[in-house]
């Protein structure tokens, strides 16, 4: 599975960097190889592992996009951990960092004392795959259900069938939500049943009268398993469907992704019609999610009069989704190897139209929103994220645009059909939800210009190749930049017409870490609309575990653990 | 001693005021979906959300205590009496003693204190969050309301409000400028004490799960939420009766009366036809930022008095 070492190669875009690393740590680097001229694998010794995505994240302006663990014990005897760093500096390219646990010992060194940003997936392998980070400092369960038994981990390729659910283990919720406020602080249980925030996810404020001292929360309630499904029972072309279904907003970005890595592993040739139309239906995609999460933001200040307009518009991107793939959501368009309809004359003309309709609407909505009283005292200074603490967790999208960083992948590493447009990376140095509000607005109205610059350029021709058979164990990312920020695929083939792995990461697994830091010094009263500034995905986040615990206990204890905090109000669960 | 026909005029009007309050939401909630461009409900949804309610079972949170059983119906009880006292559609208080400005706000605080307490007493820490802030409110508004109420009081020379209303009637007051200023920083009040957006910091839906609501179910929120209705005319009608007073009914005539009660309701459904335009184009205040709005209500209030004072 592994090329040969490469040379250094002009064409090659990060080999630079990589000898600079080779420079910096001459042991550390056993293996060389390259997926597509922009992305590359290094194998590394696994002593060296957290010293080389240190040194990639630090010093070559690494941002850490996904990590994915991987059974390849079947392959080599050992299990793989794979850290994809997207390189942002001098070469934007992929770096990743491959590192072989033996199976002997199933332990790694923590990656997380010195990039942050690795904290949530070492706690997801070490879940999935009993691998134990030594030395990360957060030892909590992050994916698996309290009652889950000990010494299951699903995504082992010997662990259970995926037909299993074993029996929970208790009856309790021992998960220890951490609260660092030095004082006395109530706690405020918000969700899973929160009015604003009706989605699988629960937080714990830890307030002293109305401010917020510090905050945790739980996600993962509602796990789907679509890893293991795809691993286990599904064909490569229909895993393009499944990725569809991971999130019910940007789902067309989660299938552009996965399709992409399957291609980038082959490395088959796209034709340029087929990616033009992928990039007008991705961008389709995020006029709606735009205007929905601007439509909550009314919402959440209780501006409920904008909601509702902002809904009414957001119809039309439905009806212009609608025309150009069948169904009011942009599903199920993709293919390995292109798109299944192409965009004919008069979908064109009538795709300008309402691009020019909506332009002209969401101008006037856009105007009345600002101008609409106590807004902007709401929304200013409000949940700041501090561009610090955002280089150190990499979370992505409109959440890091909002505090000054200049992140898109689609400027970064051009996909699909962006790689001739011009478009500006907006970035608001607010850090607030304003910002990001206002990053929002501004991307709205790139998207309309992206949409009419491809619709002019597109070249004619096929929208789907054939040309290609499935080689084993070939591996590669796929990435897409969707209205929440970068999602992530990381594809390794197998050998039985099934996906070997399927690490699948969307935008909002890379924005929920920082959230406890922007929940921090505000009001209770900011804190769904905090939480929504950040344009939260729950069912993306949940995509990923074998683990269907909603007929087990899960949700009903967090109910009873929820009203036992409700009652007794003072009592923090660490003291 | 009342006589018996006033008697019978307090009863009445409690009972008419009661019964419309839920009408009037409905209305509100009429105007707030033309708003969103919505179809929305019909103006009677409110009744039908109330008989649902009242047919549903109630459940108190186990850590609840007494207090919270006993507001709903501590609260439209007290409300009721301030309904009594109020002159509505006639230009004297029905029941002299009841029509004293300093009665009615103290009634309006002990409405206002229940309901606090009762979510501080459910347990829930939105509850609780909600109580605190309605308190608070209470803290800013009501020197508003007192201090607006007692220039004109001294302008009148009465705290009946039945006087002073009939003394704004007859364009009486001494200084017409106090006056107005009184009346602006009272409307200023009572459309606080309304608990509309952007000021519903108590039960602010999206932020605290309708605060002290949160807990209540069944017949004890279907109290609560046409107590809260039948407040928010009250308070209408009472800045009505004090400072608009024109065409109320001055004698007990059956035909008075009527004409009374038709310019009275078309006085309220002006004033509400504006309270929800206003309360659509805003959003929520911080709450934070609540005392600056209410320091701008003591300053009118407090020039009233000036210009009370200059005999301006």
């Amino acid at each position: 599975m592994h090329a040969p070492t490469a040379t250094p190669d002009a064409a090659r875009v990060g080999s630079d960097t990589i000898a600079a690393l080779r420079l910096k740590l001459p042991h550390a680097v056993l293996d060389e190889s390259w997926q597509t001229p922009t992305q590359a694998t290094l194998t590394v010794k696994l002593d060296e592992l957290p010293n080389v995505v240190s040194t990639l994240y630090h010093e070559h302006d690494g941002w850490l996009s996904v990590m994915a663990g991987n059974d390849e014990r079947t392959i080599n005897g050992n299990f793989a951990l794979y850290y994809a760093l997207s390189m942002e500096g001098a070469e934007k390219s992929f770096i990743v960092v491959r590192a072989e646990v033996p199976a002997a010992t199933e332990e790694f060194p923590s990656v997380t004392p010195l990039v942050p940003a690795a904290v949530w997936h070492e706690r997801e392998v070490r879940d999935m795959f009993g691998l134990t980070p030594v030395g990360l400092p957060d030892e909590r369960r992050l994916v698996l259900p309290d009652d889950w038994p000990d010494g299951l981990h699903p995504l082992r390729k010997d662990s259970m069938d995926y037909r299993l659910r074993p029996e929970p283990t208790g009856d309790d919720e021992t998960y220890q939500f951490k609260n660092d406020a030095k004082g006395e602080t109530t706690v405020v249980p918000l969700g899973p049943l929160h009015i604003t925030s009706d989605e699988p996810g629960h937080f714990r404020l830890f307030v002293d009268g109305e401010d917020i001292i510090d905050a945790d929360y739980r996600m993962f309630y509602v796990h789907r398993g679509m890893e293991k499904v795809a691993e286990t029972r599904m064909g490569y072309n229909e895993v393009t469907f499944l990725a569809d279904r991971v999130c019910g907003i940007c789902g067309y970005a989660h299938s552009v992704a996965y399709t992409t890595s399957i291609e980038n592993a082959l490395g088959i040739a796209v034709p340029a019609r087929a990616q033009a139309i992928r990039s007008v239906l991705l961008e389709t995609e995020r006029l709606h999610s735009h205007l929905l999460n601007l439509g909550l933001a009314c919402h959440f200040v209780g501006f409920d009069t904008g909601f509702m307009q902002f809904f009414r518009v957001r119809e039309k991107t439905m009806t212009l989704a609608e025309m150009l793939t069948g169904s009011r959501k942009t599903y199920a368009l993709n293919l390995i190897g292109g798109v299944r309809r192409d965009i004919l004359g008069e979908q064109h003309v009538a795709t300008l139209r309402l691009i020019g309709e909506l332009r002209e609407e969401v101008t006037r909505l856009v105007e009345m929103l600002l101008a609409t009283p106590n807004l902007e005292g709401r929304v200013k200074g409000v949940g700041i994220l501090d561009p610090g603490i955002a280089r150190e967790y990499s979370p992505v999208g409109p959440t890091v645009r909002g505090s000054g960083h200049r992140r898109d992948t689609r400027v970064d590493h051009a996909f699909a059909g962006y790689g001739g447009v011009a478009m500006p990376v907006n970035v608001g140095d607010g850090c607030d939800v304003l910002s990001r509000t206002l990053v929002r607005v501004s991307e709205f109205f790139d998207s309309l210009s992206i949409i009419e610059q491809i619709l002019a350029d597109a070249p004619g021709g096929p929208v789907l190749t054939e040309d290609f058979t499935y080689k084993p164990h070939k591996f590669a990312l796929g990435f897409t930049e969707a209205p929440r920020g970068e999602d992530i695929h990381w594809s390794m083939t197998g050998d039985n017409q099934k996906l070997f792995r399927w690490r699948c990461r969307a935008s909002t697994y890379a924005n929920w870490p920082v959230l406890r830091y922007m929940l921090r010094g505000n009001t209770v009263s900011d804190a769904p609309l905090i939480v929504a500034s950040i344009d939260p995905c729950y069912s993306c986040t949940d995509r990923v575990t074998v683990v269907d615990v909603n007929k087990a206990s899960s949700v009903t204890v967090p109910y009873k653990e929820m009203e036992r905090y409700c009652r007794e109000r003072t009592n923090s669960p660490l003291k | 001693m009342p006589s018996l026909s006033h008697f019978a005029l307090a009863v009445v009007q409690a009972v008419l005021l009661l019964a419309a309050a839920p009408l009037l939401s409905g209305f509100m909630r009429v105007v707030r979906a033309k708003m969103h461009t919505r179809r929305g409900p019909g103006v009677l949804q409110d009744y039908r959300d109330l008989i649902k309610l009242m047919k549903r079972q109630d459940v108190h949170p186990p850590a609840s205590g007494f207090v919270f059983r006993l507001m709903p119906v501590i609260m439209p009880a007290t409300l009721l009496v301030v309904a009594m006292g109020t002159p509505v559609i006639t230009r004297f208080a029905p029941i002299d003693a009841l029509g004293d400005l300093i009665t009615t706000i103290y009634l309006f605080a002990l409405a206002r204190f229940f309901f606090a307490l009762s979510g501080i007493d459910s347990g829930s820490s939105f509850a609780g969050i909600g109580a605190s802030r309605e308190l608070t409110l209470g803290v800013l508004v009501e020197p508003v309301m007192m201090l607006s109420l007692f220039v004109a009081a001294l302008l009148a020379g009465s705290t009946n409000l039945g006087t002073i209303g009939a003394a704004v009637a007859s364009l009486s007051m001494h200084s017409a400028a106090a006056t107005l200023m009184a009346a602006a920083a009272f409307g200023f009040a009572v459309y606080i004490e309304l608990g509309k957006l952007p000021y519903d910091m108590a039960e602010a839906e999206q932020e605290l799960q309708e605060g002290p609501l949160t807990e209540y179910s069944g017949p004890s929120l279907a109290m609560v939420k046409v107590s809260l209705s039948l407040k928010q005319l009250l308070v209408v009608a009472w800045f009505v009766a004090v400072f608009l007073p024109f065409g109320n009914a001055t004698s007990m005539a059956p035909l008075d009366l009527a004409a009374g009660l038709v310019v009275f309701v078309l006085k309220v459904l002006a004033i509400f036809a504006v309270v929800g335009i206003v309360e659509n184009s805003v959003a929520r205040t911080r709450f934070r930022l609540t005392p600056r709005h209410s320091w701008l209500g003591v300053g009118i209030a407090s020039l009233a008095f000036v210009f009370y004072l200059a005999g301006l």
